[in-house]
């Protein structure tokens, strides 16, 4: 179980109303939750304290039991996905995915065998060696997916991560990614601001306004 | 237990992830404080309670440190080549904006063939030393150049005027504005363009309304640049300026080199530096202006088809070519006949050119790698720190603290502070690479700028460790800067002129100085051999400009 405890954070100068205000929130295993908000209202920060990337000024992230609030990012093993998919530009589509297995210390050709496996799963098998830019942006989100998945991370953060799609684009992608998750049975949050995404992927929904968190569903 | 050990060790990664960016600022900082900020201090020092004893320095200008001070004002010659250095300056901003502005519209706005291969070209005279330059001015222009016997002849001699020295500066500046204008004309939304012409605008007045806002900082940049270049220029000055208009640089070296008059050369100094860092503090406020991309869609380039489009684009490209072409084309047909001159030859293939020429490579590579190390700390150091405001503006000043120190100023600096050292290898390659580190550090500051923070950061989600980031992630993607700012670099060091005439022994006589004591020696043949080691070192450059254009051409 992931765990959010009374997480404080503020932005810009001190004065200013905290960005979130004493979140607390916990995340069913095996289940996706959907965090919804406006543009600015801190749903990205929040997903950025759950991974690591910052730090809130007061407050803990638990998970199974254990407080990770210390924890440097690559210690959590959690999977962020960002809205712009942060693709390594001069690493070729097996590499990306590949990169978070090396980083476990697996030989650079099991990696890379590992690798072309998920995306031969992902239906991308005929573009290993291409250049990430080279791809259309569904092929470019199912590598992004692919790389988080791989590693089997703890849970998979999602950053409105079908947001940079077109419409039609973005249905296909939303059903794609939910048997993907579910296939993995993996612990997700999603970040969105589309409440009808949202309920399309995420068996819990919560909003963020105000700095507060409210149960939508 | 366990559970509080491991607490503590995720304290001590959070307490040096914090303090990483200070740490890595260290080398950089406590070498720039030694090497630049103690001696310029000393030379405030030197500049505000000095005096010349055997300068016999006058009465009523040596009363205190505000007199000292006061006294260059005093002193007619030294107000002239003071107002002179800043008439220069300023006229050459001026010129440069006149000339480079009509000529970025049409390269930005126009489409013809060879454009890209003219574009690339606007970089190669920031690689060309200033002797070199020099050189070319004046196998063009002198009084047996090219062009320069013809006009004599003819009854104008250009030489003891202004116009060589201008001229030269013309020559390394106008590139800088072109290359800007173009840059900032590619900034100009299209779409704002089109607005404005569908709300009536006249495309003279949208260029006025909406192309020339857009312009302004990036020229305002540059030309922050052109002055800074022009008022500290030394070289150029040395050569074309003769007594008349030499600038206050040249006025140091003389004060320094031949006087002795420290106090006096302090006090000059003293006045210099604070224009130049005014002029650096301007430009670093601008560029952290223009530090954030932009995200526009250009305006599609015109196909030029008409006789006068066509007209106008000659013109273009033949004041391109004659600014910044034609000197070096003058260099290289000079050192061709040179060649055929076997007493040139000799001249060329002697001992003391091999060893001026081994001294080049070996004191430029030590200083590239030193200079590329600091430079790569202080860019990191900037890039992994949160700081904002007028602290961020502070910290990327530092690294252009050595252009707002001269080279003139830098080595005359280490001259004062450290006179046991004043010519050991150590500090001359230490001057060598500070003034080569700027090159690096704001080429890789750019780069880092630019690398979207989610790169990182999906590597350490991935499970990288900071330093498995920096080495898989961060330095692939940034190393076309390093590479591009370690050419900058490499060229700076390869035609380094003024720390080498200061701080350097006969034994370490390096190109330019070779090139400096020929042009000193009276007979052709040594004219003809300075051209010759003119031509050798804009070839050795030149595998600089090459290096900068493939990384641009790969970036591309």
């Amino acid at each position: 179980m992931l765990e959010l405890r009374n997480i404080i954070k503020h932005f810009g100068p001190p004065q200013a109303a905290p960005l979130l205000i004493g979140i607390s929130m916990a995340v069913p295993p095996g289940e996706t939750t959907a965090l919804l908000g406006a543009s600015g209202s801190g749903k990205s920060t929040l997903l950025k304290i759950v991974a690591g990337i910052e730090q809130p000024d007061s407050g803990s992230v638990w998970f199974n039991g254990q407080d990770i609030s210390l924890l440097p990012p690559e210690q959590r093993h959690f999977a962020l996905m960002f809205q712009d998919f942060a693709l390594f530009p001069h690493l070729n589509v097996q590499d990306n995915v590949a990169f978070g297995l090396i980083e476990k210390g697996l030989p650079k050709a099991d990696a890379r065998m590992q690798a072309r496996a998920m995306l031969e799963r992902f239906g991308l098998g005929n573009h290993a060696l291409a250049r990430t830019w080279t791809l259309s942006g569904g092929e470019q989100q199912r590598v992004a997916l692919a790389r988080a998945l791989i590693t089997q991370p703890r849970a998979l953060l999602l950053d409105e991560p079908f947001s940079a799609l077109d419409a039609a684009l973005r249905e296909r992608m939303r059903d794609e990614f939910k048997w993907h998750i579910a296939q993995a049975g993996m612990t997700a949050i999603l970040v969105t601001h589309d409440e009808t995404e949202a309920r399309t992927m995420a068996s819990h929904g919560w909003l963020l306004q105000n700095g507060r968190l409210s149960r939508r569903w | 237990m366990h559970k509080m050990r491991r607490a503590s060790g995720c304290w001590s990664i959070l307490f040096l992830r914090r303090w990483a960016p200070y740490m890595l600022a260290l080398a950089p900082l406590l070498f720039v404080v030694v090497m630049l900020v103690a001696p310029t201090l000393r030379l405030v020092w030197e500049g505000i309670w000095g005096q010349d004893l055997a300068m016999g320095l006058s009465e009523e200008a040596g009363t205190g440190p505000a007199g000292n001070a006061w006294s260059i004002v005093l002193d007619p010659d030294l107000r002239w080549r003071m107002g002179w250095s800043l008439m220069q300056a300023t006229a050459t901003c001026l010129l440069a904006l006149v000339l480079g502005v009509p000529l970025a519209w049409v390269l930005a706005r126009w489409q013809f063939t060879g454009r890209e291969l003219v574009l690339r070209l606007l970089m190669l005279p920031f690689v060309v030393p200033t002797l070199v330059a020099a050189l070319g001015v004046l196998a063009l222009w002198g009084p047996r150049g090219w062009l320069g016997a013809p006009l004599a002849a003819a009854g104008f001699e250009l030489e003891e005027t202004p116009w060589m020295l201008l001229y030269g500066n013309l020559f390394f500046n106008l590139c800088l504005l072109v290359r800007a204008g173009v840059q900032a004309l590619e900034q100009v939304s299209s779409t704002r363009l089109a607005a404005a012409r569908t709300l009536g605008a006249t495309a003279w007045r949208a260029f006025w309304r909406i192309e020339w806002p857009v312009m302004v900082p990036w020229l305002a940049s540059s030309l922050c640049l052109v002055f800074l270049y022009c008022f500290s220029g030394f070289g150029l000055a040395l050569v074309l300026g003769g007594q008349r208009y030499a600038t206050v640089e040249v006025e140091i070296y003389r004060l320094v080199a031949h006087e002795l008059a420290l106090a006096q050369a302090s006090r000059l100094a003293l006045w210099t530096m604070g224009l130049n860092t005014l002029a650096a503090l301007a430009y670093a406020w601008v560029e952290q202006r223009l530090a954030s991309p932009a995200h526009v869609t250009p305006l599609p380039r015109r196909q030029v088809t008409s006789l006068t489009q066509r007209c106008v684009l000659a013109t273009v490209l033949l004041v391109l070519f004659m600014v910044s072409g034609a000197p070096l084309l003058a260099i290289v047909l000079r050192a061709l006949l040179a060649l055929a001159n076997t007493n040139s030859m000799a001249l060329l293939l002697n001992e003391e050119t091999l060893s001026a020429l081994q001294n080049t490579l070996v004191f430029s590579t030590l200083a590239l790698c030193f200079s590329s190390l600091l430079g790569v700390l202080h860019a990191l150091a900037l890039h992994a720190s949160e700081i904002a405001g007028w602290r961020k503006v502070a910290a990327r000043t530092a690294s252009f603290l050595p252009f707002a120190v001269s080279p003139v100023m830098m080595a005359f600096g280490l001259l004062l502070l450290y006179p046991q050292w004043s010519a050991s290898l150590p500090v001359l390659l230490g001057a060598y690479a500070l003034l080569a580190y700027p090159f690096v550090a704001t080429a890789l500051t750019a780069a880092l700028d630019q690398l979207p923070a989610s790169y990182t950061q999906a590597a350490a989600t991935l499970g990288a460790r900071p330093w498995r980031v920096f080495w898989r992630v961060t330095l692939p993607l940034i190393s076309p800067a390093l590479r591009r700012g370690a050419s900058f670099a490499a060229a700076t060091a390869l035609g380094e002129f003024a720390v080498s005439l200061f701080l350097s022994r006969p034994e370490w006589t390096t190109l330019t100085t070779l090139i400096h004591q020929h042009l000193g020696r009276p007979g052709a043949s040594h004219l003809d051999a300075a051209m010759l080691l003119s031509a050798l070192l804009m070839l050795l450059t030149l595998g600089c400009f090459i290096l900068i254009e493939t990384h641009d051409r790969s970036v591309s």
